[in-house]
């Protein structure tokens, strides 16, 4: 028995029979395998610093991955029903495959660079599409939007040695994993950056959206630093064959 | 004795002299094509011929590809320095970046060709020097259709001559297209009111989500 | 010609994904195995494809078009634009298109010309954290 059957049967038996589930449903999903073990840690060695003294959060990291055994959030009936729809189709219309920004918090396994200043934080994108974030760190205030963005606008305080980002203003076409769980514009994310030493870089980021999500949804995940490879130039629509192929189910 | 003082601290004044702020957001001044045509070997006159009578069908940009690293549109550019390496924001075209890479390393094409190559980069005096091989040959030099080929050499000069004026001189050698190198230089106005907007080409125009034309 | 390449043979301790969802286009019921000659390669994101013509016992040829992993994948894998290149001689294993295209899979595995047996940076391994 291939052992996303396995996985995915674990997680229905950790969740617990339908009844005593309530109305706000939590879903496996058997398309995506979640994670069992905790990634190998990245290089050891001090945390750099900037000239101001706060840490520099600067580097070629890995993809975000997530730690394992994380709660799966619980959902309003629509959301609930939404994502088994998308992950029993085999997430075949899951927009990243089409090259659309993939918005935030979705991880994927390609590298991001951080690229620190006092009042700017960068988040260089390698993929699912090769664009960038903007993090200010000068400003306080979100400011009124014209139109939903699909990265949001994002700023940033430093909470010791966390740097707490804000971001709101989404649109709701993106998906947040290949599972397919989806949000509404009320959509509000806090990413907690933390680098705990040199190589390694935790990211800790809750998801509040009250017409999707019955409570906060907090993922922990880690990002180790890149250090034998440069990032390379990935553009995703430049021989996107897949496109015409997806089937599902 | 005194001059020999003067002397001493003139030079190392000189030598602690800080490089110019880039930074800021740009606007083009004027067409972002290029000024005049480049001298074009025959071959590649014939295909610039044919790109101009054929309209703009085949046209990259039209698909949501790159332009690289001559091309640019009349949107805004965002450009952060830091010490060892200096990033350049697009709003427009693909909403992406450039890095220009100012730790002394040197080029490294082991990944092969790109849309935007590999960009190493230097101070001179107070001009950014740039240069940028590796690049492969399905970008267009401006809107135009000017081509080039997988040879081309760009050598870009930035200098911030008043703090709202940014002037960026290029030199284009391309032993396999053009017959001498192409310099032309364009001027850049600085937006301080602006911020760079989000702009994804890909969200509604469904045939560059896919395979691009070659 | 030496080819410059120590590819790593990696296991689930690097997720090994793709843009899409491995099974919205392939299907793990259905595996090949073929070997033959590479005829192109395409070294693009975001995948890389390698086109090899393959021949049976009477001689008739099929034409296949395998799917790699995405550009970043394969380079931290040690795959390199070069790594393949038409004329190689290659045993491919995969998994068959799901939509019945002729000829069409992805690349699970890859025997190289000097008998290596290598990662294809497949999304087939894990599609865990995306």
């Amino acid at each position: 028995m291939n052992r996303f059957v396995i996985a995915a049967a674990g997680l229905l038996v950790a969740l617990g029979p339908p009844s005593a589930r309530a109305q706000a449903r939590t879903i496996p999903f058997p398309g995506a395998v979640r994670p069992t073990t905790a990634p190998p840690p990245g290089p050891s060695g001090p945390l750099p610093h900037m000239p101001d003294g706060k840490p520099d959060l600067s580097g070629i990291w890995n993809g975000q991955r997530g730690l394992p055994n994380q709660p799966e959030p619980e959902m309003l009936p629509w959301a609930a029903d939404l994502t088994r729809q998308r992950t029993e189709n085999y997430s075949a219309d899951d927009p990243e495959a089409r090259c659309i920004p993939a918005g935030v918090p979705r991880a994927t396994p390609y590298h991001y660079q951080i690229v620190q200043t006092p009042s700017l934080l960068l988040l260089l994108i390698e993929g699912n599409i090769h664009t960038f974030r903007q993090i200010f760190l000068d400003r306080k205030e979100h400011p009124k939007l014209s139109q939903p963005l699909w990265y949001g606008d994002s700023i940033g305080h430093w909470d010791g040695d966390t740097l707490v980002v804000d971001t709101v203003g989404f649109n709701d076409k993106f998906w947040f994993d290949m599972a397919g769980h989806p949000h509404t514009t009320q959509l509000h994310v806090i990413e907690r950056y933390h680098r705990r030493d040199f190589g390694n870089l935790d990211v800790q980021v809750t998801i509040e959206d009250p017409g999707t999500y019955v409570k906060p949804w907090v993922v922990n995940r880690v990002s180790t630093l890149e250090t034998q490879i440069e990032m390379s130039e990935y553009v995703c629509n430049e021989n996107n064959t897949d496109a015409l192929h997806l089937v599902g189910k | 004795m005194r001059w020999l003082l003067l002397g001493l601290l003139a030079l190392t004044g000189a030598q602690a002299q800080t490089p110019p702020d880039l930074s800021g957001v740009w606007i083009v001044s004027g067409s972002p094509n290029l000024p005049s045509d480049p001298s074009y070997l025959p071959e590649a006159l014939k295909l610039y011929q044919e790109r101009k009578a054929g309209g703009d069908q085949e046209d990259p940009a039209k698909y949501c590809l790159p332009n690289g690293v001559v091309r640019v549109t009349s949107l805004p550019y965002k450009i952060v320095q830091t010490p060892k390496l200096v990033v350049l924001l697009s709003q427009g075209n693909t909403h992406s970046y450039r890095r220009l890479f100012l730790d002394g390393r040197s080029h490294n094409l082991d990944f092969g060709d790109s849309w935007t190559g590999d960009s190493i980069a230097r101070w001179e005096g107070d001009s950014l020097v740039v240069d940028t091989i590796g690049l492969n040959d399905r970008t267009w030099l401006d809107s135009t259709g000017k081509p080039h080929s997988e040879a081309l050499h760009v050598i870009e000069r930035y200098r911030r001559p008043a703090r709202d004026r940014l002037e960026v001189q290029y030199t284009l050698e391309d032993p396999k297209m053009l017959t001498k190198p192409y310099i032309f230089t364009r001027t850049f106005q600085l937006a301080p009111n602006r911020e760079i907007q989000e702009y994804f080409c890909t969200d509604t125009n469904i045939a560059a989500q896919r395979a691009a034309p070659r | 010609m030496k080819k410059n390449l120590s590819l790593v043979i990696l296991f689930s301790a690097l997720p090994l994904l793709a843009h899409h969802s491995f099974e919205a286009e392939y299907d793990f019921n259905k595996q090949m195995k073929v070997s033959g000659t590479v005829t192109k390669v395409e070294w693009m994101n975001p995948h890389a494809h390698f086109y090899v013509d393959s021949k049976d016992e009477s001689g008739a040829v099929t034409h296949w078009n395998f799917e790699l992993g995405a550009i970043p994948v394969l380079l931290k894998q040690g795959w390199r634009k070069e790594s393949l290149k038409a004329g190689d001689q290659v045993t491919v294993e995969g998994f068959l298109a799901k939509d019945g295209t002729k000829g069409m899979a992805n690349a699970r595995r890859v025997t190289l010309p000097d008998g290596r047996r290598v990662f294809g940076g497949s999304s087939a391994d894990t599609n865990a954290n995306q």
